[in-house]
């Protein structure tokens, strides 16, 4: 395979993965704010602040009122915002193009007609009623296309590298929401009649990651700051957490590079590295300092998505 | 007798932001034929990239040079020993006759197998205002012709370095009467052709012991292809025929064909190149 | 609710005068090959078949099939415009185009290689020399160049029309990078998808079979010493107007799609970068003009080329298909010669006509054509796409002489040929709701390896999809239809 072209691939996998988090993440927090149990967490300043503070376009300035739909647009169909729903969908759509001889007719279409049903979406309709059915859109097409993608390609270093990509961007977006919530739990603290541990943005924020009611399962008990992480981080059989996507990432990477051991300057030394820390990390070493938990693993992400630029894409 | 020969090519790049990749080729090795043979070359650069030799689309020699790492600056050095043999350019016999010249000159197959000697490109083409600018005289030999044009050439024109560059039009050159050893070759070409003699660029190096114009860099000359003779250089910038001081790297229609160094760099923004040509000579002793 | 009645869709087709309708007789019923066609068809109400339609453009959009049109600002994406209804040829009828482009094709082979090597065909008098001197097209670097196989033009893309004359006359032989291919096959599978009842009623040859015949022919031209030959498709990129198509060839022919970045050349090999290192490259399917494919032997500026292909291919490590400097045999003016070149290689009658061309750089020819521009069209000699056409009866009295202010100016640049009745077929207009007469002509593909040939049995039908125009490009807003060659019953 092409490296220029595995880059692409690598990308539409992230992309794809990226628009999914965001729509869920506006969808969730957007309707959970409306009927939420507190002054602050139903205010709708501070949601659209979240919004943007996960999206990575953060207000820094308290005195700002934001417009709602202004925000709505540039977090959904503003192809002016890189951070848009839309630019995501477009980046995806342009990287499947550039592999298209790669990727099954099935797929190619199914990403095609995915971009053109965001590039048509009435964007004053979206703004005034469209939000909750644009956004579960978004998550059932991402959807589609992850079975696509698992269903009608080889599964062979194609499938890997769009798996890569996926999984990374997952993991990067389960850290990213998890920040933006515990950022809202602090900022909410003096609101609430409880401490950040039994703040009610855990519960929007397993909601953002689709994990609540399977985390209600496991724990049968409300969610405290330490439960989820728990779930969130260390839980390999959650799909969503970030163990979960370091154990997929191991595996395709092992179909990039076969060897048994792998190079101390290798992506999969890297990766393998991240996935035995992870595996030996309990949550009470996160949770006495999640800022600095959230800010190393980031850190961390990135140099194995460079590492494998430089190892695989490099062209 | 022979000359020993020892050239020295030197070029410095230095470019404003990193360069990423690049590739060069070189158009600057001698060529080796009857009056020429290589004893040694060697070509160095300051990355210590390894260099490949290929050959071009016209079948001459390149080195070829792809760095694949950071950098933004280059130097390159190209060191060549060569024995030229010396040369008689009036050692063949003439052609009693030179209207059965003019006849061959004028036939299909001469035409055709000559077409890319003939062949007008923009940089060796009269303007058609200057179409009679120099008629051939056909009572006389097309050698003859061919030495008054390179004398008229030679008058015609002022060596002056600066004003033209290698995209001036042959026309702004005859109205500014001024220019370098490339544009006294473009117009001895494109008048030659314009009279049906099939001629050609040559890129090379000439020996400045002499005082001759043109050293320091390389030098660039003309052949015309002259019936039942063959290939005779012409040297228009220094009014004379092509002999020992005169060392071929190769021939082309222009230019274009002939430039010392081709090259694809990613980088953006300016960059500088300087290069400088060295030929020293002693005499071999038989 | 006031109740409508569907009208029939051929309720309102008017055949005009004058011109070869390929379906219908002169009274009006459909001639017998397209007998059952018809009647399939013409059961259809205009709202069952909008809805036809309609499904059939949604699946070229939603498949990704687009082009991009250059208009002075700037490109747009767009489908290529497609018609349901068919275009059926008799096999007989295709018995004689096919031999007729493989005999093109040949000639142009010999042609290719007499004028990189001895120019015979200049010394014999056969076509002029200017043919050669002043085409911008012919390549230099190519002199006494052995390509592998000893073949120039691996692919082919012979236009076709049929005259008001019933005869089949060739318009242009497209040696460079003929294009369409793909559509060929989109055609077929939307039309397929739409109305598979028809091809019950049909024998048809298929169209699908052409990459893995392409992919063959690519295999007979390996450089020596290779046993399993690694083929690509370069392309420009994806901004390129036909780079569906060469998507469409890489996946059907399972080999990659690269741009000039993903090769580099070392030792005059040539190489792709993967993911695994490089990998060494033995053909490439170049889909990149002449001029741009090596920067250190043509256009410096090229970026979408490989530095230092050249020098491999001349060294026979790289084949390229096809191969540099095809274009000087793609020019018009070869083209007027196409009889005698064929006669003077291959010792034959032409097999397809040839129209009559009158060759602007010969001053009788000139004083005809400058005499009757209202009854010929004008073309430029080396202009692709329909560009800088004239067609002398739709012009005004201004600009006749504008057109012939420029034809003085550059005679060499210019060709006449008469003003041909290209053969219509019903084409269904969307803003009519009927199917109207629409003026179509025939691309047809041809491939040349070594010891081996094939043509595609069928081929690209394309539309003038304004009343009465003649020029059928899609970069002029022309269609295209399926094209059926029956098998022989």
């Amino acid at each position: 395979m092409l490296a220029r072209v595995a880059n692409n691939l690598f990308w539409m996998g992230r992309y794809i993965e990226r628009s999914e988090h965001v729509a869920r993440y506006l969808n969730v927090n957007y309707f959970s704010s409306l009927d939420a149990p507190h002054e602050l967490s139903q205010s709708r300043q501070f949601m659209l602040r979240s919004m943007l503070f996960m999206i990575g376009d953060p207000i820094n300035d308290h005195n700002l009122t934001l417009d709602e739909e202004q925000v709505l647009f540039n977090t959904a169909l503003n192809q002016e915002k890189e951070y848009s729903i839309i630019s995501n969908v477009k980046a995806a759509r342009e990287n499947a193009n550039c592999a298209r001889d790669l990727i099954s007719t099935g797929l190619y279409e199914a990403i095609n007609r995915f971009y053109h049903y965001v590039l048509n979406y009435n964007t004053d309709f979206f703004v005034k009623k469209g939000l909750y059915d644009f956004t579960v859109h978004i998550m059932e097409q991402t959807a589609v296309l992850r079975g696509k993608i698992r269903g009608s390609l080889l599964h062979d270093q194609v499938y890997a590298i769009i798996m890569l990509g996926i999984n990374i961007e997952r993991a990067t977006q389960i850290i990213r929401i998890i920040n933006a919530k515990y950022h809202d739990a602090l900022l909410a603290m003096g609101s609430y009649s409880d401490e950040v541990a039994h703040s009610f943005e855990w519960t929007t924020l397993l909601k953002c990651i689709e994990s609540y009611d399977m985390m209600r399962r496991f724990y049968r008990k409300t969610p405290t700051s330490s439960s989820t992480l728990e779930f969130l981080v260390l839980n390999g059989d959650c799909p969503r957490s970030v163990m979960n996507s370091l154990n997929q990432i191991c595996k395709h990477m092992s179909v990039l590079d076969r060897s048994k051991h792998p190079l101390k300057d290798s992506t999969s030394f890297l990766v393998g590295k991240l996935r035995a820390e992870m595996e030996f990390t309990k949550v009470e070493s996160i949770a006495c300092d999640v800022q600095g938990f959230i800010e190393q693993i980031l850190q961390k992400l990135v140099e194995i998505s460079q590492k494998m630029e430089q190892e695989f894409f490099n062209y | 007798m022979e000359h020993l020969y020892q050239i020295v090519y030197s070029a410095k790049n230095c470019y404003e932001e990193v360069v990423k990749e690049a590739i060069w080729q070189f158009q600057i090795l001698p060529l080796e034929n009857e009056s020429q043979h290589i004893v040694k070359w060697s070509f160095q650069n300051s990355l210590h990239t390894p260099y490949h030799v290929s050959i071009n689309g016209l079948g001459f020699i390149t080195i070829r040079l792809h760095p694949k790492h950071c950098f933004s600056e280059i130097e390159f050095k190209f060191e060549c020993e060569l024995v030229k043999k010396e040369l008689n350019p009036f050692d063949f016999l003439p052609n009693l006759e030179p209207q059965d010249d003019y006849g061959k000159i004028a036939s299909l197959a001469f035409k055709a197998d000559n077409e890319i000697y003939l062949r007008r490109t923009p940089l060796s083409s009269l303007p058609s205002v200057h179409q009679s600018i120099f008629i051939f005289d056909t009572s006389q030999s097309i050698f003859q012709n061919l030495r008054d044009l390179n004398h008229w050439v030679y008058n015609h024109l002022h060596f002056t370095v600066g004003v033209t560059d290698v995209t001036t039009p042959l026309k702004d050159i005859i109205e500014q009467r001024q220019g370098v050893c490339q544009d006294f070759t473009h117009l001895f070409c494109a008048i030659a052709k314009e009279n049906g003699i099939p001629s050609r660029y040559v890129s090379g190096y000439i020996h400045q012991g002499n005082n001759y114009f043109g050293d320091l860099q390389m030098h660039a000359w003309a052949e015309a292809l002259v019936p039942n003779v063959g290939w005779v250089g012409f040297d228009p910038t220094n009014d004379i025929l092509v002999a020992q001081n005169h060392i071929k790297v190769c021939h082309g229609k222009d230019y274009n064909d002939c430039s010392p160094l081709r090259g694809v760099v990613y980088s953006n923004g300016a960059n500088e190149t300087e290069y400088f040509v060295q030929v020293q000579s002693s005499q071999l002793q038989q | 609710m006031e109740k409508k009645k569907n009208p029939i869709i051929f309720s309102s087709y008017e055949p005009r005068k004058g011109l070869f309708d390929e379906v219908f007789n002169e009274n009006g019923s459909a001639k017998s090959i397209y007998k059952t066609l018809f009647d399939l068809y013409g059961g259809h109400s205009v709202n069952d078949y909008e809805i036809l339609n309609s499904k059939a453009k949604a699946s070229f959009f939603n498949q990704g099939i687009t082009f991009q049109v250059y208009n002075d600002e700037q490109a747009q994406e767009k489908i290529f415009p497609f018609d349901l209804f068919p275009r059926i040829i008799h096999p007989l009828e295709w018995e004689i185009i096919e031999k007729g482009a493989i005999q093109r094709s040949r000639a142009l082979n010999l042609f290719l290689w007499d004028i990189y090597h001895d120019k015979k065909v200049i010394k014999d008098k056969v076509v002029p020399l200017d043919l050669l001197s002043s085409s911008e097209n012919y390549l230099h670097q190519m002199m006494h160049l052995d390509p592998p196989g000893k073949i120039y033009n691996h692919i082919s893309g012979t236009d076709i029309i049929k005259h008001a004359d019933g005869q089949y006359y060739v318009l242009e032989d497209n040696i460079r990078c003929p294009s369409g291919v793909s559509y060929v096959i989109c055609n077929r599978t939307a039309l397929k998808r739409a109305l598979f009842g028809v091809f019950n009623h049909y024998q048809a040859h298929t169209v699908t079979n052409y990459a893995e015949n392409l992919l063959q022919i690519l295999e007979t031209v390996k450089p020596r010493g290779v046993d399993n030959p690694n083929c690509v498709v370069i392309t420009p990129g994806r901004f390129n107007s036909a780079y569906y198509e060469h998507s469409y060839l890489a996946k059907a022919m399972g080999v990659e799609l690269v741009e000039g970045q993903d090769l580099f050349v070392e030792n005059d090999f040539v190489y792709m970068k993967t993911i695994n290192g490089p990998e060494r490259v033995d053909v490439v399917y170049r889909r990149i003009d002449d001029a741009f494919i090596d920067p250190l032997e043509f256009r410096p500026d090229s970026a979408l080329g490989v530095p230092g292909l050249f020098a491999a291919y001349r060294k026979g490590n790289v084949c390229l298909a096809n191969a540099p400097g095809t274009g000087v045999a793609d020019d018009k003016a070869v083209y007027t010669y196409m009889p005698e070149i064929i006669k003077y290689y291959l010792d034959e009658e032409p097999i397809l006509n040839n129209v009559h061309t009158y060759r602007c750089s010969r001053p009788d020819e000139l004083k005809y054509v400058l005499e009757n521009i209202d009854k010929l069209v004008i073309k430029p000699v080396d202009e692709a796409g329909g560009y800088g056409i004239s067609i002398g009866n739709q012009l005004t009295k201004s600009e006749i002489e504008k057109v012939k202010v420029t034809i003085k100016e550059h005679p060499r640049k210019y060709i006449a040929q008469p003003i041909l009745s290209l053969s219509v077929h019903p084409t269904y207009i969307e803003d009519m709701g009927s199917f109207e007469q629409r003026h179509v002509d025939l691309r047809t593909f041809t491939l040349l390896g070594k010891d081996r040939d094939f043509v595609l049995k069928g081929g690209l039908t394309r539309v003038a999809l304004r009343k009465g125009n003649l020029i059928v490009n899609s970069s002029q807003g022309g269609g295209s239809k399926d094209t059926w060659v029956l098998k022989t019953e």
